[in-house]
């Protein structure tokens, strides 16, 4: 496409052209970089308590389900949480533990699974990558344990396992979290909604309508 | 479709000025109540989680200093973004200009032999009149964001970047949706609207394959691209096709993936008034198994690099697009949005468009405004608004100077004969003389002038004047026997 070629040429002198006055060299960029004031609210300053406290609240605020239980309780937490919703078939992802996928249900593991097939099932059990408590947000880096895009995104009802030691304060402190920037990110603060109308905010368009969290107690308490 | 019309409403180039354009707003009280209504919610929302947002300016002046850098070395952002976008299997494309962004978008619908395509909302295809070609070129384009379904079905314009349906009411949108749907039994409860589209648009997602979308971020570091949306449309259009193409102008681009930290925590509460929207979506390249298997980034000029070359102007580019000063701006709040003939309105477009349209067209905007400051103290990257407005206004008389116009517009009339006045002290005074005589002749016994003759009839139209004083300052003072040049002994 020459065209193309001779388009970003263009466009990319035209952006050095103008500027020329005020750009760094390339040696001297990550020192400019560097330098720019980040005087915001990095590391939180709640106690691990009120912090907990907080990501349930904000959760709550965005009609989220939130019920707590120790690992021990888990299992049991789930196939409760499971049969209340009065559904029946679930996907999971594929590296979900088998203890997770509670007796007497329909599940269907994701291995390939296709839209069509996601679409049939009723609901969602998924683990997470990071909880902000700041903003109530749910974070899915899509592994294996978290799933495809996909599989979050066409059940109605989505069940999400946080584990207390996954919940930073600040959204600053998830990205410290992170060894390396990731691929794939959703982040999910509360089910989908819209204000379109009138500014009248209606829960659930087109992603799950529906919003689980069980926040384990991992780190003892 | 007001689209397949010789020209769209909101094309600069062929739009009414401003003060002709608002008239018909002034006198649609119902249109005039949705505007407000809407952004009154807003804007109460927004200033209840910025107040609890204890360190709000700081993260203003992070935001403020990372754009401004990211613009100041683009040439270098851009590149990078390009090869990290390459390497994680995404195809980077260069659009000059409007027709070249629509050609390439075109061509790329083309060879997936795409005749339909979903889309999520995004302002920048509609700056490049995106859907209107694609009509005319046989490919079918389905909005998928409920203000765009809204607007596309009832061939409406946008009237806002954020909310761009904010115009319409919930009636108007049962009307809307009941004739083009087919629900002759729909009420106008914003849940059972919203549940309408949500069934319009289920079947689209699940079949078509090609999908289009804007972007709110582009990072170099890592040649990721961000969309942050509300009801999940987007997470549709980015996960279910086989094939993506994002539309982004080449001002979009963060230096790091770090910088979303700033970024994301200013936009939802600027521009929602949420602590964080409900979903955001980062995705880097193709990831195999996940999404879209093929991936193409279209960036488009369109105007933007000739705004860097300028210092004044090129904070104008740092906008993260979230709309608080068209919330916030006392002239958007009477006029709503189309007013400014462009998709970009309020505070930002009227900076915008004329320099994206290079001041050939749009000369109009930079005095759409009151220059309050409002949109400065709200904006979250800090873009001094007021002062680029100025800027404007310099350069669109600038323009005039050289028309033959100037010799009989009134306001040029007026101000050389000021210019006159003012240069020698006894004109001044004599023409003082005269002006009172003449002002005491339209000055009622209230002492006010309700009614001037002439073009000064345009003041008094919404307002009165106060008659001049029966004394000059300069008289007063001979008056007291002390000469200025005295006293400053």
């Amino acid at each position: 496409m020459s065209v193309s070629v001779s388009s970003r040429q263009q466009i990319l002198d035209r952006v050095r052209g103008g500027t020329k006055s005020v750009s760094k060299p390339k040696e001297a960029l990550a020192e400019a970089y560097a330098a720019l004031p980040r005087d915001y609210v990095r590391a939180g300053r709640l106690s691990r308590e009120a912090c907990l406290e907080l990501m349930i609240e904000r959760l709550r605020e965005y009609d989220a389900e939130v019920v707590e239980c120790t690992p021990g309780e888990l299992p049991a937490a789930i196939a409760s949480q499971l049969a209340l919703s009065g559904k029946h078939v679930f996907v999971a992802p594929p590296a979900l533990p088998a203890e997770w996928l509670a007796a007497g249900f329909d599940w269907k593991v994701d291995h390939d699974l296709t839209s069509a097939e996601i679409e049939v099932a009723e609901g969602v059990v998924t683990a997470a990558f990071c909880g902000v408590a700041d903003s109530g947000t749910i974070v899915l880096h899509h592994s294996d344990t978290e799933g495809r895009r996909v599989l979050t995104l066409l059940p109605d009802w989505h069940l999400c396992i946080l584990r207390a030691s996954q919940v930073v304060e600040t959204f600053p402190e998830y990205l410290g979290r992170c060894q390396q920037a990731p691929t794939l990110v959703t982040t999910i603060s509360g089910p989908s909604a819209t204000a379109d109308i009138e500014m009248t905010r209606i829960k659930g368009v087109h992603g799950p309508r529906f919003l689980h969290v069980i926040l384990v107690n991992d780190q003892g308490a | 479709m007001s689209h397949t019309a010789n020209h769209p409403v909101l094309d600069p180039r062929f739009a009414q000025p401003f003060p002709k354009a608002v008239l018909p707003v002034l006198r649609n009280p119902q249109l005039r109540k949705n505007v407000a209504h809407a952004i009154d919610v807003i804007q109460a929302k927004r200033a209840k989680l910025v107040a609890e947002k204890t360190d709000w300016q700081e993260l203003r002046t992070a935001a403020s200093a990372i754009r401004t850098h990211a613009l100041e070395n683009l040439g270098f952002y851009l590149e990078q973004f390009e090869e990290r976008c390459t390497a994680a299997g995404g195809t980077v494309h260069w659009a000059a200009d409007a027709e070249e962004a629509r050609k390439i978008i075109l061509d790329i619908l083309h060879a997936e032999n795409a005749s339909e395509v979903i889309k999520i909302k995004t302002m920048t295809s509609a700056e490049i009149q995106l859907n209107p070609f694609l009509e005319a070129s046989g490919v079918k384009a389905y909005e998928t964001d409920l203000a765009e379904i809204i607007l596309q079905l009832g061939e409406e314009e946008p009237s806002h970047i954020v909310v761009p349906a904010l115009h319409v009411n919930r009636s108007q949108v049962r009307e809307i949706f009941s004739r083009t749907m087919g629900l002759k039994d729909l009420s106008d409860d914003p849940k059972e609207l919203t549940n309408a589209a949500r069934n319009y648009l289920r079947q689209k997602f699940l079949k078509i394959p090609t999908a289009i979308s804007g972007a709110n971020f582009l990072v170099a570091e890592t040649g990721t691209v961000v969309v942050v949306e509300s009801e999940g449309n987007g997470r549709m259009c980015l996960t279910l096709p086989k094939t993506m193409i994002t539309l982004a102008g080449i001002e979009k681009v963060l230096p790091r993936f770090q910088d979303l930290e700033v970024m994301l925590q200013l936009l939802a509460r600027s521009a929602t008034g949420e602590r964080m929207n409900p979903y955001n979506s980062l995705w880097t390249g193709v990831t195999p198994g996940d999404g879209p298997q093929r991936f193409h980034v279209v960036l488009l000029d369109n105007g933007r690099s000739s705004i860097l070359a300028k210092k004044t102007e090129r904070q104008t580019l740092k906008c993260i697009r979230c709309a608080a000063c068209m919330n916030t701006c006392p002239v958007y709040r009477q006029t709503g949005g189309h007013a400014y003939g462009s998709v970009y309105p309020g505070p930002i477009g009227a900076i915008l468009t004329p320099q994206l349209m290079q001041m050939h067209y749009a000369q109009s905007l930079p005095y759409a405004s009151s220059l309050c400051g409002a949109c400065y103290e709200v904006c979250p990257v800090k873009i001094n608004i007021p002062e680029v407005l100025l800027e404007l206004r310099s350069q669109v008389v600038n323009q005039e100077r050289g028309k033959f116009v100037r010799f009989f517009d009134p306001m040029y009339l007026g101000l050389r004969v000021a210019s006159v006045l003012f240069s020698r002290a006894w004109l001044f005074h004599t023409a003082q003389f005269f002006g009172g005589i003449g002002a005491r002749l339209i000055t009622r016994k209230d002492g006010w002038i309700h009614s001037m003759p002439s073009v000064g009839g345009k003041w008094t139209q919404t307002r009165d004047l106060r008659g001049f004083p029966s004394q000059t300052f300069h008289g007063w003072w001979a008056a007291r026997g002390q000469q200025p040049s005295k006293e400053a002994k």
